[in-house]
């Protein structure tokens, strides 16, 4: 078991370095110079002092080698430094940005994830007692439609019905916490995305365990339908879902993407879309660092807890 | 048929399940049949259909020229002249959708075609030489996989777009060959490569898992004891067999690449105007979308349809053409 988990754990490090590199590499050879991207978008180019310039680049250690400058990121990263914002938030140090968006970000996708969750195995459960009946089927093809819609279009339909249509409520802009009016929209559309993973996961466990002899037993000690249920069938359901826990990651990440960006909520997403929009090298850089950890993180803990809640699997 | 080629037909199949239903059908048949029975995903394919064809003559027939702009004219809404009426620039909304369309077609059908490529290869290559090089290859579309696919594509296609445009200015300066002078077509092949990198992984497992399994089959060994070639055997057991779940994941992979470019252009990444994109129309859209709802909408409802319409193909095929099901 320690083993196999040290070869995950080597395996997922060596990935991260992987990717670390090959993001400073395509932002070295192919975003180009940021400090020249700076003057040219924002100042009058031609009174672009290259001194200035150059001296801006040394600041920021962009005028070595990629090698160099990549060590140096390393280097600087494993000490806790991650480097200052070039020019999104320009010379704040990077960390204090990641500590003030990410919460936010966190907040969304927890809440999201726990009603995706909730909703999604009380789904998935019915699906499985009604078996091939019309309520199945029901709420099979409705998740189907639902999820396939994509969020950049659900969020706008949603904003002509409620607020435009319906003039049910004002229009949500930016965040003034969880518990404000206007969080509801965001982590009720990002809620949508893992919903299918979840829904199909428990139905099909569910279906597994319906028929298993010990449920046949209960049955036939007169238990009542409700506790057999709640106690003999939904505990191994529960386990698989477990697995799905790297999905839901990437789906509340490719959600709070979007409901971000266009609710215009300062959270990690969208601090994501304007560090690549500005090239700014350590915001980009830092996203990649907090993006990857996210989805190894959530796969090396399903890979530790997966044995703990299902016996069975420790047997390999 | 007459009564004696009945009799004849029967005894011919009479070791076959299908005996019980009175004809002999193929798996392929078997699917169809199943297929036309759930009239979503008949749905799913007849929208489809009308999307590719659109793509594919829409341009033809667009009322306007997509580009061209006419201020006085902006902002109208539905009308006789202007079937879904005109944008910001007074462009005409219907034609501009069709041009969409054939981006979008374009982009599904490339980025298939170059991750099913690789994906064979790299799966199929996978799935037979098996010890290392089958870990290594796995590894690296594990992590690709592992990756939020759509971070990955914009950063491809906001890193490297640059450069490219930079080498083809430089190629014509050297060559001063008109063809390095046209860098609209570079936002495609940008995107249809970006969205093939993160399309492939999931082909090569399909494909590795395939080999894999239709090689421990009972039937395969029993042509490998009657002494069948490999070449026999890959055509007439593997390649059949990894059809049908090959079939499902394409399709799936075309709404994924639909959905994929869609959400590039809406971030401002992907297909650049002038180009038309539904996404990228969608996002100018939206900046009006209080007074002027329907320029919004129609490209919304338009991704909304077509996105769904994929996965409900996707999900009926999978369905109909899943061997398990068959009873």
């Amino acid at each position: 078991m320690a083993s196999f988990l040290l070869i995950r754990l080597l395996r997922w490090s060596v990935g991260l370095l992987l990717i670390l590199f090959v993001t400073y590499a395509m932002m070295y050879y192919g975003a180009g110079d940021p400090i020249r991207m700076m003057f040219i978008q924002e100042e009058d180019f031609d009174t672009a002092d290259e001194a200035v310039m150059r001296a801006l680049r040394a600041k920021y250690g962009l005028d070595q080698p990629f090698i160099a400058q990549f060590g140096n990121y390393l280097h600087k990263l494993a000490q806790g430094d991650w480097g200052r914002s070039i020019r999104l938030q320009v010379d704040r140090p990077v960390l204090e940005i990641v500590q003030f968006r990410l919460p936010i970000s966190m907040q969304l996708g927890f809440a999201a994830t726990a009603i995706s969750a909730v909703v999604g195995i009380a789904l998935g459960v019915l699906a499985a007692l009604y078996h091939n009946r019309w309520l199945d089927r029901l709420i099979v093809t409705t998740v189907l439609f639902v999820t396939s819609i994509p969020i950049f279009v659900t969020v706008p339909m949603l904003l002509l019905l409620l607020v435009l249509i319906l003039k049910l409520i004002p229009v949500p802009y930016g965040w003034h916490g969880l518990f404000h009016r206007d969080a509801i929209l965001p982590v009720a559309v990002i809620a949508i995305g893992p919903l299918p993973g979840i829904v199909r996961q428990t139905r099909s466990a569910m279906l597994e365990v319906k028929s298993q002899q010990y449920i046949t037993t209960a049955r036939a000690k007169g238990l009542p339908e409700a506790r057999i249920i709640l106690r003999h069938m939904l505990r191994p359901v529960l386990t698989p879902v477990v697995t799905t826990v790297g999905l839901i990651m990437i789906a509340l990440i490719n959600g709070s993407l979007f409901v971000e960006l266009i609710l215009n909520i300062p959270g990690f997403g969208l601090l994501t879309i304007e560090g690549i929009r500005k090239v700014d090298y350590p915001i980009i850089m830092a996203v990649a660092v907090v993006g990857t950890l996210i989805i190894f993180v959530s796969n090396f803990v399903v890979d530790i807890i997966y044995p703990i809640l299902d016996p069975r699997v420790r047997v390999q | 048929m007459s009564e004696s080629e009945r009799g004849t037909k029967i005894s011919r199949v009479i070791d076959d399940d299908s005996v019980f239903l009175g004809e002999q059908r193929n798996l392929w048949q078997d699917a169809a049949r199943r297929f036309s029975r759930n009239w979503l995903a008949v749905a799913g394919f007849l929208v489809i259909v009308v999307f590719l064809v659109l793509a594919l003559i829409g341009p033809h027939v667009a009322p306007y020229d997509f580009l061209e702009q006419n201020i006085v004219k902006a902002f109208q809404g539905p009308s006789n002249d202007h079937f879904l009426g005109t944008d910001d620039l007074g462009r005409d909304v219907f034609s501009r959708m069709l041009h969409g369309a054939r981006t979008a077609a374009l982009v599904a059908f490339f980025t298939t075609i170059i991750s099913l490529v690789i994906g064979v290869v790299v799966g199929g290559w996978s799935g037979i030489r098996g010890g290392r090089t089958d870990q290594f290859l796995m590894w690296i579309s594990d992590l690709i996989q592992a990756m939020p696919g759509l971070l990955l594509v914009i950063l491809i296609n906001t890193t490297l777009r640059r450069p490219i445009v930079n080498w083809f200015d430089a190629l014509y300066e050297q060559t001063r060959n008109p063809f390095y002078l046209n860098t609209l077509w570079l936002d495609y092949v940008l995107v249809f490569s970006a969205l093939a990198l993160i399309g492939w992984p999931g082909l090569a497992r399909l494909i590795r898992g395939q080999v894999l399994s239709i090689n421990e089959e009972d039937y395969v060994l029993a042509a490998r004891a009657l002494g069948a070639s490999e070449r026999h055997i890959m055509l007439r057991h593997v390649i059949p067999n990894a059809l049908g779940p090959l079939v499902v994941a394409v399709t799936a992979g075309m709404g994924g690449a639909v959905l994929l470019e869609a959400s590039l252009s809406f971030l401002g990444i992907g297909i650049q105007p002038p180009n038309a994109s539904w996404g990228s129309m969608l996002e100018e859209g939206r900046r009006y979308w209080q007074i002027f709802p329907h320029l919004m909408l129609i490209p919304a409802v338009t991704i909304g349809i077509v996105q769904v319409a994929f996965v409900f193909l996707g999900d009926g095929l999978n369905d109909a053409l899943d061997p398990r099901r068959i009873s």
